[in-house]
């Protein structure tokens, strides 16, 4: 066997790499099309990137991120400032609300720093372009901002609560 | 059951690859597919764009399954087997993880069941070659990625410049004599065949 990562925590850390995720759910007065939210990913998830960079990271990992409305979903992410953004999905129609799962992994500052940059990328380009942050909440796997279950989802979640009844 | 993954830095293209890949193995439904998924950052971005395009996934989170969390990788393959009994399972691990224990956690989970263990596949983002590996810590763990690989894919070939892809090409090489290394383009589908081939044929041990 390799003796290698048998010290208790992620080989991750070691290298100095954290993660941050949060889901958030933010509206806007008038509604959005697929080219503005798009626009509005990318800007920010550069604007994430770069906020990490300032607050003294050596690498982005990714900037990642997953935005669910009932038009349909996009999704957008960068690898650094200098490589610029990406997104791709369709939305179609406008729509005034939006989920947005985020997901940041960056090399050479701590978790709590990552956190803080993200959600500052987040609120910054959020208010620029006029959105309402309506919740907001870390670590999540979605869970009640996930809208569309998958069948099998459902059914265990159902289950579970069957089985919470009972007893 | 073969268990083949997908490995890579953060930003390679792995979901990406992952998606195109898996599509080609089924082959219209003809092959039984599962897909899993590894992310740290504790929300599964990838894992709900995964979901959408209708493939069987499996989200393993709270860690990394070539360590903290490798006895529920594990048991995921197990339980994927039992209940599903796929021809492949194309593993996606976290951009940090490293292949020799992912594939070491992959084995465990063939100890009472019919799984047979397929390449260690690496991709390397050839838009950042440079980048990859001169990073100050994480440029040793692009070479242990690189150094674990039987097979390496250098990523992105649709936008990636020539003398990019030349000098990744030459780099990796040189780290690894042993694998194999070409082109791929998810966006295109260059390598794509040539990847799935190898898949197929692949012993390992061999
Ligand atoms: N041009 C190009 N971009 C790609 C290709 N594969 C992935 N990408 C982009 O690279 C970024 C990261 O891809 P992803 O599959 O999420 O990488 P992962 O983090 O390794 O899973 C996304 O913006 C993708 O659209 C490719 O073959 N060509
Ligand atoms: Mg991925």
């Amino acid at each position: 066997m390799d003796d290698a990562g048998e010290n208790g925590h992620g080989c991750y850390t070691e290298h100095g790499v954290s993660g941050y995720g949060v889901a958030i759910k933010l509206s806007h007065d008038q509604t959005m099309d697929e080219a503005w939210i798009k626009s509005m990913a990318e800007e920010m998830m550069v604007r994430v990137a770069d906020l990490c960079m300032e607050h003294g990271a050596n690498a982005i990992g990714h900037i990642k991120a997953h935005v669910r409305t009932s038009a349909g979903t996009v999704k957008a992410d960068t690898i650094g400032t200098s490589h610029g953004a990406y997104s791709q999905g369709t939305i179609s129609q406008p729509v005034h609300e939006l989920y947005m799962a985020v997901n940041s992994i960056v090399q050479g500052i701590k978790e709590h720093v990552v956190a803080e940059a993200t959600l500052d990328g987040i609120h910054q380009v959020a208010e620029e372009r006029g959105l309402h942050v309506i919740k907001e909440k870390e670590h999540t796997y979605f869970d009640e901002f996930d809208f569309v279950k998958s069948d099998e989802e459902f059914r265990r979640e159902f289950q579970e609560q069957l089985e919470k009844s009972e007893g | 059951m073969k268990i083949t993954q997908i490995a890579g830095f953060l930003g390679c293209g792995k979901t990406t690859l992952l998606l195109r890949l898996s599509d080609e193995l089924a082959e219209g439904g003809k092959t039984k597919v599962a897909l899993v998924v590894n992310e740290i950052g504790e929300i599964p971005v990838d894992g709900k764009v995964i979901e959408e395009s209708g493939m069987r996934v499996k989200d393993i989170g709270g860690g990394c399954i070539c360590c903290e969390v490798a006895s529920t990788f594990a048991k995921t393959v197990y339980s994927l087997y039992k209940d599903f009994s796929p021809d492949h399972v194309l593993v996606e691990p976290t951009g940090v993880a490293v292949p020799k224990q992912v594939k070491q956690a992959a084995a465990m989970s063939g100890r009472d069941a019919d799984i047979v263990l397929g390449p260690a596949v690496v991709l390397f983002d050839a838009t950042r070659p440079a980048e990859l590996l001169d990073m100050d810590m994480l440029g040793r763990l692009v070479v242990t990625q690189v150094k674990d690989a039987d097979i390496i894919t250098i990523s992105k070939a649709d936008i990636a410049e020539e003398a990019d892809m030349a000098m990744a090409e030459e780099k990796v090489r040189e780290l690894n004599p042993r694998a194999e290394i070409f082109r791929v383009s998810s966006f295109t589908g260059l390598g794509f065949e040539h990847l799935k081939q190898d898949i197929l044929d692949w012993k390992e041990g061999a």
